[in-house]
């Protein structure tokens, strides 16, 4: 994928991102990794377009963010699974590529089993939300973003509610996605999980991203804001 | 039998026993049955407070979510007139409003029937307090979920057929329901513009029989008739569509 960052500022009350500028093409696996407050998350719903930044311009595979054509060709997993409380696991699929891509009901049906079934929740279709577990329910929200077939899949922190086992579960069914030759963007603080599959790391810190390359940086940081972050979150 | 329901049982008849006390204490007798010669006319009162308090529910279901929608408008004008005419709502008794409605404001817009804007009058009555009740409900939708709307590009329409109402409705019965009783009960009051309904019938059958009281006790009851089995089909729904 290809992802152009000319001048990317944000401010929410203060300054979250300050005059971000970055070029990156042919990557496949973007991480971006920082401390809690350093715009990472923003900066991730930038470029999903979910958010608008104050200032700058943002493409991606030479899509405005913000245009439609490109918000068809993305998929999002948040922090908590977002998934409707009132609607079962497979209902939550389904019914988004019925209105919303215009796919039949059959048709949409097979394709939202299909995705829980890629991440091993055959027997949990018919739950509601509330009646899984946190990894399960994490797990069903990806299988939504697959389910729309896009090109890019946004994972912003999705195991940062969970305990380490139900992370552990959640981040190998996401590493087994790899082979589906989907691109990936995701801001995590599970470092193994950065050095396993990740392909290019930026680093970010108050607002400003302060590192970047593959992911040897993480062994070999060069910034004092790096060393330090590292040696907290091994 | 469940403990609960023995418990409605008691009280039910705890309520019983301080009426038939209260009965027993009176000196004269009772003549409900004098009011047996204008069953005609209470009927049509009956029916006459349903029909009006159905009417001015749905339109202020209506009108009460127009005005949500002016709430959480961006045009700050629709703000500040929904904030204006709450206000002026709230500090308004509903027969003012009744009598202002019906006999300045509709001929002021050419307009001299009263029954209907009896209607309006309690339609814009309980507006506000049906807005009150959409916000509290819809703010229970969380900012995540409209994101994901957001993201998956649904309607604004398809937000609230499929997502939002359907989740809502539990939230949203049971204050809807406390509305309905506000209004079957604010409706006696369109007794000051003759309307026919069941307070305005009873108390022209009251001056025929002079049975004070009794006219009050069959008041009493026929609003009771309609109030009760509403909110327990209220609490039937709210069952039906709990999440």
């Amino acid at each position: 994928m290809k992802i152009e960052l000319v001048g990317v500022k944000h401010t929410y009350d203060v300054e979250v991102l300050k005059d971000l500028n970055l070029i990156l093409d042919g990557y496949h696996s973007v991480a971006i990794i920082g401390v809690s407050g350093s715009g990472k998350s923003t900066l991730i719903r930038l470029m999903s377009g979910l958010e608008k930044p104050t200032n700058g311009l943002i493409r991606v595979n030479s899509f405005h963010v913000d245009s439609e054509d490109y918000r068809k060709k993305i998929g999002f997993v948040f922090q908590n699974h977002n998934l409707f409380p009132h609607l079962t696991l497979k209902k939550n699929i389904s019914l988004i590529l019925e209105k919303t891509r215009g796919i039949e009901k059959a048709e949409a049906e097979s394709i939202a089993l299909k995705y829980l079934a890629m991440l091993h929740l055959e027997d949990q279709v018919n739950k509601l939300p509330k009646n899984v577990s946190g990894g399960q329910a994490q797990r069903a929200s990806i299988a939504r973003a697959l389910s729309v077939n896009p090109d890019i899949i946004f994972l912003d922190e999705p195991t940062s509610s969970l305990d380490p086992i139900l992370t552990h579960e959640v981040l190998t069914a996401v590493e087994e996605l790899k082979g589906l030759g989907k691109d990936f963007i995701f801001v995590t603080h599970v470092m193994s999980f950065v050095r396993d599959f990740a392909d290019y790391v930026i680093f970010m810190d108050q607002g400003e991203i302060v590192e970047m390359g593959d992911p040897s940086i993480l062994d070999h940081p060069k910034s004092d804001a790096l060393k330090a972050f590292i040696s907290k979150v091994r | 039998m469940n403990n609960k329901t023995l418990a409605y049982i008691l009280a039910i008849l705890t309520i019983l026993a301080l009426v038939a006390f209260v009965v027993m204490r009176q000196v004269d007798g009772f003549s409900i049955q004098s009011f047996s010669p204008y069953r005609r006319l209470i009927t049509t009162g009956i029916k006459n407070t349903i029909i009006l308090s159905v009417v001015s529910l749905l339109g202020s279901l209506v009108l009460g979510f127009v005005f949500y929608l002016f709430s959480i408008s961006k045009v700050k004008y629709l703000n500040a007139i929904t904030d204006v005419f709450t206000e002026i709502i709230y500090g308004t008794p509903l027969l003012v409003l009744v009598v202002i409605t019906a006999f300045l404001i509709g001929p002021a817009f050419g307009t001299f029937n009263r029954n209907a804007m009896g209607y309006l009058a309690l339609i814009m009555y309980m507006t506000p307090y049906m807005k009150n009740v959409y916000q509290s409900a819809f703010s229970s939708i969380s900012r995540d979920q409209y994101m994901t709307m957001d993201l998956f590009g649904f309607t604004p329409y398809q937000r609230y057929r499929y997502i939002i109402i359907s989740q809502v409705i539990r939230i949203l019965m049971p204050p809807m329901m406390n509305n309905f009783s506000l209004i079957i009960k604010g409706s006696a009051l369109l007794n000051v513009l003759s309307y026919n309904e069941i307070y305005y019938a009873v108390r022209v059958a009251q001056s025929q029989t002079f049975a004070f009281v009794e006219g009050y006790i069959l008041m009493w009851g026929l609003y009771l008739i309609i109030t009760i089995p509403l909110s327990q089909l209220t609490k039937w729904i709210e069952r039906k569509w709990a999440l």
